[in-house]
């Protein structure tokens, strides 16, 4: 019984995709990846997915950002002690303009880094157990199982009107 | 539909009206004593303030639903709804113009200053009759606007009422189809929305700018219709919030829309900000006195400089970072509280520009009880026509599942 295989259901239509996520959720089966050709909310809501860290890292480049560009400023300006029509050196009000730059840009790199941070990239063995048809029209549910279970759940996804794509992952025989 | 039905029943509840009533005597009360005393003029800068901000509630909340079926959006159905209730107000806002003519003597410091060319803009038989024809153009795009929009939302198996009477023969005459009707709400939506701006800024420039008559700034008037959308954002997600809450209506919102609407308030607070500092940085650059002298007063000098920042603080540093988090802006009940702050900050902001103009040689701020007396009293006049608006037509509180285009 070492062998654990991986069954792959295809399915064109979103709301039968949804539906089988249910199912898989509250049945034996282990669910392990699920690949959407475009953005679904009702698939992530599906899900339960944890909520994304990537806010935090975009957060935190803008805070940064904005101390940055502002420093920047002041650094600048107080370099020379060029009085301009009466402004102050360190004048506050267009230092703002700086800042607020520094804020988007720094926000922007922050959510990039948290980007490739998060989906744990670079990735370059690409993915195990992938069907190309995920890349086209199709919604590919990856569920695990024992060898035993194999048949009911091809069965599963068949009568839910999916294709489906066996992989079979070998474990160490005890 | 008994649902309906029975959200009439609530709404006509006599509690809630009471209050409401309670509320606008309290308010006239409070305006009268005010005019009686012996400064009549601070009784009508707080009617010009109330007027100015209720006023704004009711144009900007429309101008949601407007914006919404012009840009064909699909989420904010529900809330095109509401939005379109604060309609109820325009009548009572004209009304509310009008009387201002009889404060013209303690509201106008120009009257009685050399405008040195001025005049020819600055006289108050022109002054009233542009504004109440650009109130009177807005308010009657945003009715034909909601004329149309009712042809496709109101339920004719209920047939009781003149106004509903009425409606179902013009329409009868006027409509042939529901395409025809969505295409005339666009037309009229894009008019009320042009309206919007250029009204709003006429009214932002002769009521509010006009009071220190030598300053100005060719952006007041877009600083002023991005903060009335601002507010009339605001009063919507108390509006939704408060009828979401109670359990007597059936009337209930998704954590989504309210997530949406919040971001959309959210990016009002920051636009309104924006054209804050926008005008401010001109002036600075420009450091010509006679445009800095309006920005020293009132950001520079007691009392004005620690109202300038408590506003500043309380409509858009707090609300900003606030804001920042998703999870409370699907709360109604903190949407609400933070809304009513900022409606609150703005109304504030409002006796900031007009409040120096007007106690030229005060020491402390002009503000008293009879300020937040009036402005109860205003509060209520709003709930009382939305709640009328609601009652004549429950079909507004129909949630539909899904999207609606």
């Amino acid at each position: 019984m070492g062998t654990e295989y991986r069954v792959m259901g295809l399915f064109t239509d979103e709301n039968r995709a949804v539906s089988a996520i249910e199912a898989i959720k509250d049945s034996p089966w282990s669910l392990r990846r699920v690949h959407s050709p475009v953005p679904s909310h009702k698939i992530s809501d599906a899900l339960d997915l944890k909520k994304s860290k990537i806010g935090y890292f975009t957060l935190a480049g803008g805070i940064t950002g904005f101390f940055a560009g502002f420093l920047l400023a002041v650094f600048t300006a107080s370099q020379w002690h060029l009085i301009v029509s009466g402004k102050p050196i360190i004048a506050l009000v267009p230092f703002f303009i700086v800042g607020f730059e520094f804020t988007i840009l720094f926000a922007i790199f922050g959510n990039v880094v948290g980007l490739i941070h998060q989906m744990q990239l670079p990735e370059f063995t690409g993915l195990e157990e992938y069907d190309p048809r995920c890349s086209g029209e199709h919604f590919g549910i990856l569920a695990a199982c024992k060898a035993d279970e194999l048949e009911r759940l091809k069965a599963f996804f068949q009568n839910r009107g999916g294709e489906i794509n066996i992989f079979s992952k070998k474990q160490e025989h005890q | 539909m008994p649902s309906n039905d029975k959200n009439t029943v609530v709404l006509q509840k006599k509690p809630w009206v009471l209050i409401c009533l309670s509320l606008v005597i309290i308010g006239l009360g409070a305006f009268i004593v005010g005019l009686m005393g012996r400064h009549p003029e601070r009784a009508w800068q707080a009617y010009l303030i109330n007027f100015l901000l209720w006023s704004s509630i009711a144009q900007g909340g429309l101008l949601f639903s407007v914006v919404m079926h012009t840009v064909k959006a699909r989420w904010s159905g529900p809330l095109s709804n509401l939005a379109e209730s604060f309609t109820a107000f325009f009548p009572i806002s004209f009304g509310l113009f009008l009387i201002l003519y009889l404060g013209r003597n303690d509201l106008f410091p120009w009257l009685h200053q050399d405008l040195h060319g001025k005049e020819v803009w600055l006289n108050i038989p022109f002054l009233f009759a542009r504004d109440s024809v650009g109130l009177l153009i807005l308010y009657s795009l945003g009715f034909l606007y909601l004329y149309h929009a009712f042809w496709l939302k109101l339920d004719r198996s209920i047939s009781s009422g003149r106004i509903r009477t009425f409606l179902y023969k013009q329409w009868d005459q006027h409509i042939p189809d529901a395409q025809t009707c969505s295409r005339r709400m666009t037309v009229f939506g894009i008019l009320y929305i042009l309206a919007f701006a250029l009204i709003l800024s006429l009214i932002g420039f002769d009521l509010v700018m006009s009071m220190d008559p030598h300053w100005y700034s060719t952006l007041f008037g877009a600083y002023t219709f991005v903060k009335a959308f601002y507010v009339g954002l605001g009063g919507l997600i108390i509006l939704a919030s408060a009828l979401h809450l109670l359990p007597e209506i059936d009337f209930r919102l998704k954590p989504s829309n309210f997530h949406d609407i919040g971001k959309l308030f959210f990016a009002f607070c920051l636009v309104w900000a924006d054209f804050f500092y926008v005008q401010l940085v001109v002036i600075w650059y420009g450091n010509i006195p006679e445009e800095t002298a309006y920005v020293i007063e009132r950001t520079m000098t007691p009392p004005w400089n620690s109202l300038a920042w408590f506003i500043f603080i309380i409509c858009f540093i707090l609300p900003f970072f606030i804001l920042l988090n998703k999870k409370i802006k699907t709360k109604p009940q903190f949407m609400s509280i933070l809304c009513t702050v900022v409606i609150m900050g703005i109304w504030l902001e409002h006796l900031l520009l007009i409040g120096p103009a007007l106690n030229p040689h005060g020491s402390a701020l002009p503000l008293g009880l009879m300020d937040g007396l009036i402005f109860l009293g205003f509060s209520g006049l709003m709930a009382l026509a939305v709640t009328a608006f609601l009652n004549l037509f429950p079909e507004l509180l129909r949630v539909t599942d899904g999207e609606v285009t």
